[in-house]
């Protein structure tokens, strides 16, 4: 059997037998908000969280990410290459839509040919992933709308369920299962609790009442890039970027160099950037292909659920929700979708007076 | 597959200044390992992210044509704070290059046509290398007539010049230089790109144009070109965007689902009616 159980006192155990292999992720509790770091005292691990504020897309593509180091000497320069990336990963009590997007991200990063970004992809191929239903999504999660789901298992190695005092665990991936193999000691799960886990599912599943129609939304969008629909949505907006930072499918990046002029030493990083920035676009001349608000409202919705799916046949939305309950002016993408959807109804309304 | 964030390294062989008012350099670089070179494969009309290292990185047009042994160029005007370092660079700096990137001139497509070539101002980089390439005694025969306008405020910023005067020479290529106004001393013509396209009413049989310049410029050109019966097709442009990554993934440079750096600069003006205006 791969379903095994494992008791809410045995965390710190598996974190003692896995943290000698992996280094090991997982949320805890940061200046009173949930995040994904490296954990050292498996005490700190918070598992009754909704969603973590800052997207555990931060494990494998951190706010900042050294892309080589390097050391000056008169004209000449030596060059650093990264030497990590071999170590092996664990990402402990991530969400489904979360485990998504890092499957996104990993098809976004292999896209183009060989112009593979393989920071990214060797990471995430040395990731394992335990993944965790959400028995209690939040009224901001949309998952099901945007082919996801509470306790969609698929993008995870191994699945958890809370079953209140203890965990199901399920192998799902070979990985997941070798894995489990190894953890001898977890208990057998009995069939009450696989069908306990089963009725968490239907009703989480059940609990999320968004139901969009995002496909309608695609169609929509392929004839409304002039739309004014674009001018209401983006009024409120003030252009701070939460959404795009803080949004797990969103990849774009920013390049510097940091040079320690004293120790003629230093190194090239990425950090997360985003569209909502006027200066994301802004060239050396003077020039911006994107200097309006609108503009760039438009931009984000648009790579979302137009550009995304016509590159990689893949919505850019895992429905997670954090750009709705966190956008400070109460700009929600349900709502922002609702106004797509409706465009077209209000254009047919047209055509019949 | 190795990291694709680090560049090769080279050496700047040489640094000329391409106009009076000294803000335009073209640098001649010198790959350190002989294997990079023979690694660096490129097309007329392709870039390459450059970069000082601890100073940053930008893409700039590969100015070098293919068919010139040993060395690669880029010319670089004075714009940005990488830019302007470049412009305090020194021969013997050691030089970031990472590519080539983007799509390049189509040089397959254009075999057995007539190739117009149209600039204005510093935006002749990548032209330089088209014809290099397409003139070369190699490849002369797979090409048509090689007509080049190419137009500059005065003559103060007329890039290339040498190389330029060696095409006026030749009776295979088609040269018209022009500056905005008269000036004494200069004895080719005077007046805008777009009405010296006009008068030289290059045909759009079996050819196709490359226009690169101001975008004031490009218009008019385009416009000429129109009434002369060009198709979209036929127009070619190659785009410039803010990028960092040079491998579509930073993501700044699209246009709608398109990246200028993977899927351009190199796009027909047919393709451009069909992107959003956002570029």
């Amino acid at each position: 059997m791969e379903q095994k159980i494992l008791q809410k006192d045995q965390v710190g155990k598996l974190y003692s037998e896995l943290s000698k292999v992996y280094t090991f992720y997982a949320p805890i509790k940061e200046k009173g908000n949930i995040v994904f770091k490296k954990i050292e005292n498996p005490k700190d691990i918070v598992l009754d969280y909704l969603n973590s504020k800052i997207p555990p897309k931060s494990v494998l593509f951190p706010e900042t990410e050294v892309l080589f180091e390097y050391k000056l000497d008169g004209k000449d320069v030596e060059i650093i290459d990264r030497q990590d990336l071999d170590d092996k990963i664990l990402i402990f009590g991530i969400r489904p839509c979360d485990a998504y997007s890092l499957e996104l991200m990993a098809n976004f990063f292999s896209f183009h040919g060989n112009l593979k970004d393989e920071l990214y992809l060797k990471k995430k191929e040395n990731t394992t992933i335990i993944g965790m239903g959400c028995n209690n999504p939040r009224t901001t999660c949309f998952c099901t709308s945007v082919d996801g789901n509470p306790f969609k298992k698929e993008d995870s190695d191994i699945f958890l369920t809370d079953l209140g005092e203890k965990y199901l665990v399920e192998g799902i991936s070979d990985k997941g299962k070798d894995l489990i193999q190894k953890l001898s000691w977890l208990a057998e799960a009995k069939n009450a609790d696989i069908k306990k886990a089963n009725e968490l599912a239907k009703q989480a599943e059940e609990s999320i009442t968004t139901k969009m129609d995002v496909k309608e939304v695609t169609k929509i969008l392929e004839s409304s890039f002039q739309h004014p629909v674009w001018d209401e949505i983006s009024e409120s907006c003030i252009g701070c970027g939460t959404c795009a930072y803080l949004c797990p499918t969103c990849t774009c990046f920013d390049v510097i160099d940091e040079t320690d002029d004293y120790n003629n030493k230093g190194r090239r990083i990425r950090i997360w950037d985003t569209c909502q920035s006027c200066l994301y676009t802004l060239e050396a001349s003077g020039h911006n292909p994107r200097d309006t608000k609108i503009q760039r409202c438009r931009n984000r919705i648009m790579h979302k659920f137009s550009y995304y799916p016509k590159n990689y046949d893949l919505l850019g939305c895992v429905g997670c929700g954090r750009c709705i309950h966190l956008c400070p002016v109460n700009n929600d993408l349900r709502v922002i979708l609702d106004k797509i959807l409706k465009v077209e109804k209000k254009e047919d309304e047209k055509a019949i007076a | 597959m190795p990291n694709p964030y680090i560049p090769y390294l080279t050496k700047i062989k040489s640094i000329l200044s391409e106009n009076k008012v000294n803000d335009i350099k073209t640098i001649e670089l010198e790959f350190i390992n002989e294997e990079d070179y023979k690694e660096f494969n490129y097309i007329p009309g392709q870039f390459a992210e450059i970069s000082i290292i601890g100073k940053g990185e930008c893409p700039i047009g590969i100015a070098s044509s293919p068919t010139e042994k040993g060395f690669i160029k880029f010319t670089i005007k004075k714009m940005g704070t990488v830019t302007s370092s470049f412009h305090n660079c020194e021969v013997g700096d050691t030089i970031g290059v990472r590519g080539p990137c983007g799509n390049g001139w189509p040089i397959e497509n254009m075999k057995g046509k007539n190739i117009v070539v149209i600039g204005g101002g510093f935006a002749f980089s990548t032209l330089r290398s088209l014809v290099l390439y397409a003139s070369n005694e190699k490849n002369r025969k797979d090409y048509g007539d090689i007509i080049i306008i190419y137009g500059n405020r005065d003559s103060g910023e007329v890039l290339y010049r040498e190389i330029l005067e060696e095409w006026e020479k030749r009776d295979d290529i088609k040269v018209t230089l022009t500056i905005d106004r008269e000036e004494e001393g200069w004895t080719r013509k005077v007046g805008f790109v777009a009405a010296v396209v006009k008068e030289v009413a290059p045909s759009p049989d079996n050819a196709v144009a490359v226009v690169c310049g101001p975008p004031i410029m490009i218009r008019t050109a385009i416009a000429e070109l129109e009434n002369l019966g060009w198709k979209d097709e036929q127009i070619l442009n190659s785009l410039e965007m803010r990028m960092k990554c040079g491998i579509g993934k930073c993501g700044r440079c699209n246009i709608g689902n398109k990246f200028v750096c993977v899927d351009g600069p190199v796009f027909s003006l047919a393709e451009l009616k069909n992107m959003p205006d956002e570029f």
